[in-house]
């Protein structure tokens, strides 16, 4: 009965679908299967290599349903105007839980079916097997990852950075920064050099006198450039355009595996947060993402993900199998954000406070910083 | 010479050891209770601020500014009125606080109502959670108390055990709330118990230590004052710390004839008791409008005055200010809640406001922390009368030893001044109106509170006024007593006569005269409802058999033996010495 009505869906969209995808993305086309290919909004660069590896490769020889691509860099607005004109050219969204929280309660997600996650392979119930939080109204977590900061090793000679509060001493370790142009992971490490614990970060980001002890800390940096996409930082530290940026871990792991690059990560202030698989509404191929989502959450896609990219599985049995890097043989544990040696001093990314705050939040945050006025 | 019988000894002392394994294993189940029922209070205190738009979370997460306007001001107002309804069940009018459990102890008459106690609970949670300005600890002391008391009233122990389990219950809230054990049990000892029996300690050691476990496990938050690595102050700068101390002592007592004085006020109010609460609310939330920081316990503005420029000067004082007037008019007009957690933040703010002026002058700032945790500490240990208490709080949450050192010298002033000019602490002023003196220690309070009642004896001769001398010098030969009193047909009292008096009249040869006409022995008299501290007052002064005890309409109750008030005296001191000295 459901398959019936998927293909009656399928066979009605697929036109739609084939017009959609034409204008701009990257991704491969899809051989003739008549489904029309499942396509994923996701990140670019290293994190989507790996994906295209463990998951998508594997899930297209599986069900013979091609995957294709297109770039996101995160943000509600894009998805906002498709869902509002109908026309959403995407099926399956990787992105960040509280994105897909405030997204989920504006009505631009489809509800998630329970039961979706398949058992973890000793049998142990997916409820069970999964990390706290990790199951949303509309989204179900596949990883954790950080936002950090990396510096050039070669930059400050006989001293490291050790904690998070050393990116604002430009004295100690001097040199331009790089910082995403957003206000997340910001706050928390400015108010965190403040030797503001981590469990009082959000309680204490939500008061004008916090906020504004944090935009101060961010304003007194000098030489301060912003990034949007994630594989900025990387190359902004590789050229020496800058001695300490925030990225993601997987990008800086990335560049250190597979080009050598002079850098290290300072895990200490690490943001961990939630990467989360999501359906637009009136997605054309709602069907085949469901599939995607329980095939690419499987403990083993999850560990298998891992030997290319460092980001931490949502899954316990997952973690267990994470074993080398694929192309260099690295022991990957290390290299994980939720590795009891690097998560020492993480912060868990309040999701729910940026869910409900991020525009106004964000309003502040460019207003204070970027001498910005205005909306999204 | 005796060999002391050492099968019998052994027998005692085994019988002893379990018993006293029994009262550890009972304080351990106490500390349980305790724990749990104050991880609950907090949860919902948090899970209703959030709620209702007080915690400054719950205010950013709320995306309407209107709303949120009109909520601050109405979240506290209906507070309030749920909290005077709530008060109206309780007998006295008002919410129990540490300051009964103190008295419970103190006076060794443990029994906390059980109903009183939910009902101060439940109004503390209402009025933290509606976002008064009061503190969390004292009704979470006070939940321990009476869980404690209750425990130890369903297994019919002893009004020893009564109170040791009282302690319990208190260490174990202290111990969870704040995950500092050892300030709970100094805490249980230096406030509750007041004294350091080994009897006591170890139970409500037991009760700290379960509290603890509890609160790692299920209070998964940081510390209070989590305070980073630290520079070490200057060797003058612990002077300035002293300075902190005897002016933070100042402020503490501000701060306590603050709210006695709100309390004094709103009694003169042309408003009922129970409304009053909401008027607070109301002028609470006003002012929030423009201050939110005074609302709720104040965690967020308290971690502020810990860093150097996170405040003004001018803006900590008037933030200090104004908190020291909301928890004021809070409390004064009758919220529940306690007095520690505001306490916190307006010593913080004071410690910050003369970090920040030291600055001003020259000081570094790298121990702007110092400051703030001395101001802290010079204005809570006299509020609660616990210096020791305070300095292991400050110990156990930051772990550092620097800090306690500089805690140190400013509650080294800070609390023999302020128990000099106001008080040993606001419990104990509060005890002393009620008319519970504690400042002479637990031996006079149990005396004050031991009522003559039971020791009223109706053998005294009675003699109506107009029994001829004869008659009476007879009927006391006959009675073998050598005081008679006289009642009139209506049981009213009318003098005491010795039988040396009696004996001067018939010398005189007036033994048909009515003994109306004897004069009088002058002798003190006591009510029935006076205790044996003041009986032992009156025995100073007087040689004779016994007091007549009297009511206000002199009508004449019976008299109390000098030598029952003797033994009495002598087994309270007893019961004193062996609960407070005995070793198990």
């Amino acid at each position: 009965m459901r398959a019936r009505r998927l293909w009656a869906v399928m066979a009605l969209l697929s036109g739609l679908a084939a017009g959609g995808m034409a204008s701009g993305q990257t991704g491969q086309t899809s051989p003739a299967t008549g489904t029309g290919p499942l396509t994923v909004l996701s990140w670019g660069g290293a994190y989507e290599r790996a994906q295209r590896r463990a998951l998508f490769a594997p899930f297209t020889e599986a069900t013979g349903i091609p995957v294709a691509v297109a770039r996101y860099d995160g943000g509600l607005a894009a998805l906002r105007r498709a869902v509002a004109e109908r026309d959403v050219p995407w099926d399956l969204i990787d992105m960040t839980r509280s994105e897909a929280m405030a997204a989920c309660e504006a009505g631009l997600l489809e509800p998630l079916p329970a039961g979706l996650a398949a058992p973890a392979p000793d049998g142990t119930p997916a409820e069970r097997d999964f990390v706290d939080g990790a199951f949303g109204d509309c989204s179900l977590t596949h990883s954790v990852f950080a936002t950090v900061v990396a510096y050039r090793t070669d930059a400050f000679p006989g001293r490291r950075p050790t904690e998070i509060a050393d990116l604002f001493d430009q004295r100690r370790f001097p040199g331009p920064r790089a910082l995403q142009r957003t206000p997340s992971v910001n706050l928390e490490w400015a108010l965190l050099s403040y030797g503001v614990p981590r469990e009082a970060l959000y309680r204490l980001l939500s008061t004008r006198r916090g906020l504004s002890l944090a935009f101060a800390r961010l304003a007194g940096l000098e030489d301060l450039r912003w990034w949007e996409t994630g594989s900025t930082p990387v190359e902004l530290l590789l050229d020496g355009e800058v001695t300490m940026a925030s990225g993601y871990n997987g990008r800086f792991f990335d560049a250190m595996a597979h080009r050598d690059a002079p850098i290290a990560i300072l895990w200490d202030g690490q943001v961990q947060e939630h990467e989360v698989w999501a359906i637009p509404r009136h997605a054309q191929h709602a069907e085949a993402a469901r599939r995607f989502i329980r095939f690419a959450t499987a403990s083993e896609r999850q560990a298998a993900l891992t030997r290319h990219i460092p980001y931490g599985p949502s899954r316990h049995s997952a973690m267990q199998g994470v074993t080398t890097h694929a192309d260099s043989g690295i022991d990957m544990r290390l290299h994980l954000p939720t590795h009891p040696l690097n998560a020492g001093g993480a912060v868990i990314k309040d999701d729910a406070w940026y869910a409900r705050t991020r525009e106004r939040i964000g309003e502040l945050f460019r207003a204070a910083l970027l001498g910005e006025t205005g909306n999204d | 010479m005796t060999l002391p019988n050492t099968g019998n000894v052994a027998g005692r002392g085994a019988r002893g050891v379990l018993r006293f394994l029994g009262l550890v294993a009972l304080g351990g189940l106490t500390g349980g209770l305790a724990a749990l029922a104050a991880v609950g209070f907090v949860g919902a205190v948090v899970w209703l601020n959030d709620l209702l738009l007080v915690s400054p979370r719950g205010r950013m997460m709320f995306a309407h500014p209107e709303w949120l306007a009109m909520a601050t001001v109405l979240v506290p107002t209906l507070g309030g009125l749920i909290v005077g309804q709530l008060h109206r069940a309780i007998p006295e009018g008002r919410p129990h606080t540490p300051a009964d459990a103190i008295a419970a102890v103190q006076t060794r008459r443990g029994r906390l109502p059980p109903r009183a106690g939910a009902l101060s609970a439940l109004s503390g949670l209402v009025s933290l959670g509606a976002g008064a300005s009061v503190g969390q600890y004292g009704p979470l002391v006070h939940m321990g108390a009476s869980l404690g008391s209750a425990g130890a009233r369903l297994l019919r122990l002893g009004r020893s055990e009564d109170n040791i389990t009282i302690a319990c219950g208190v260490a174990a809230a202290i111990a969870t709330a704040f995950n500092a054990p050892l300030a709970g049990i100094v805490f249980a000892h230096e406030v509750v118990l007041r004294h350091y029996a080994l009897r006591a300690f170890a139970p409500v050691a037991a009760a700290a230590l379960v509290g603890h476990v509890i609160a790692a496990e299920a209070l998964d938050r940081g510390a209070l004052f989590h305070v980073e690595q630290l520079a070490i102050p200057r060797p003058w700068e612990f002077g300035v710390f002293l300075v902190i101390g005897g002016l933070g002592a100042l402020v503490a007592g501000g701060y306590m004839q603050a709210i006695l004085g709100v309390g004094r006020l709103a009694r003169r109010l042309p408003l009922a008791a129970p409304l009053r609460p909401a008027l607070a609310g109301a002028g609470l939330g006003v002012t929030a409008l423009w201050v939110p920081d005074i609302l709720g316990m104040g965690q967020e503005t308290l971690r502020f005055a810990t860093i150097a420029g996170a405040f003004g000067s001018v803006e900590l004082a008037v933030v200090m200010g104004l908190k020291l007037a909301a928890t004021a008019l809070c409390l004064g007009m009758g919220f529940g809640g306690g007095v520690f957690s505001p306490a916190l933040v307006i010593g913080t703010l004071f410690g910050a406001l003369c970090g920040t002026l030291v600055g001003l002058t020259g000081g570094a700032q790298d121990t702007f922390v110092f400051y703030a945790i001395c101001g802290m500490v010079a204005v809570t240990a006299p509020v609660i009368g616990a210096p020791l208490t305070s300095l292991l709080i400050v110990f156990e949450l930051t772990g550092s030893y620097a800090l306690t050192t500089a805690a140190l010298a400013s509650v080294t002033l800070a609390s023999p001044i302020a128990a000099q000019l106001f008080g040993r602490s606001l419990f104990d002023i509060q005890l002393l109106a009620r008319g519970l003196d504690l400042s002479s220690g637990r031996g006079r309070a149990v005396l004050e509170d031991a009522r003559l009642g039971d020791l009223l004896s109706q053998e005294g001769v009675t003699l109506r006024p107009e029994t001829t001398v004869a008659a009476a010098i007879h009927a006391l030969s006959q009675a073998g007593h050598g005081e008679a009193y006289r009642v009139d047909a209506d049981g009213r009292y009318r003098g005491s006569l010795t039988l040396a008096d009696l004996e001067v009249m018939r010398e005189q040869d007036r033994g048909d005269a009515p003994i109306a006409d004897c004069p009088a022995t002058p002798r003190p008299v006591l009510g029935p409802e006076a205790s044996v501290w003041v009986a032992m007052r009156q025995l100073q002064d007087m040689t004779g058999e016994a007091i007549a005890v009297v009511d206000e309409d002199d009508t004449f109750h019976g008299v109390v033996y000098e030598s029952s008030i003797a033994r009495a005296f002598l087994r309270y001191g007893d019961e004193l010495r062996k609960e407070e000295h005995g070793a198990g």
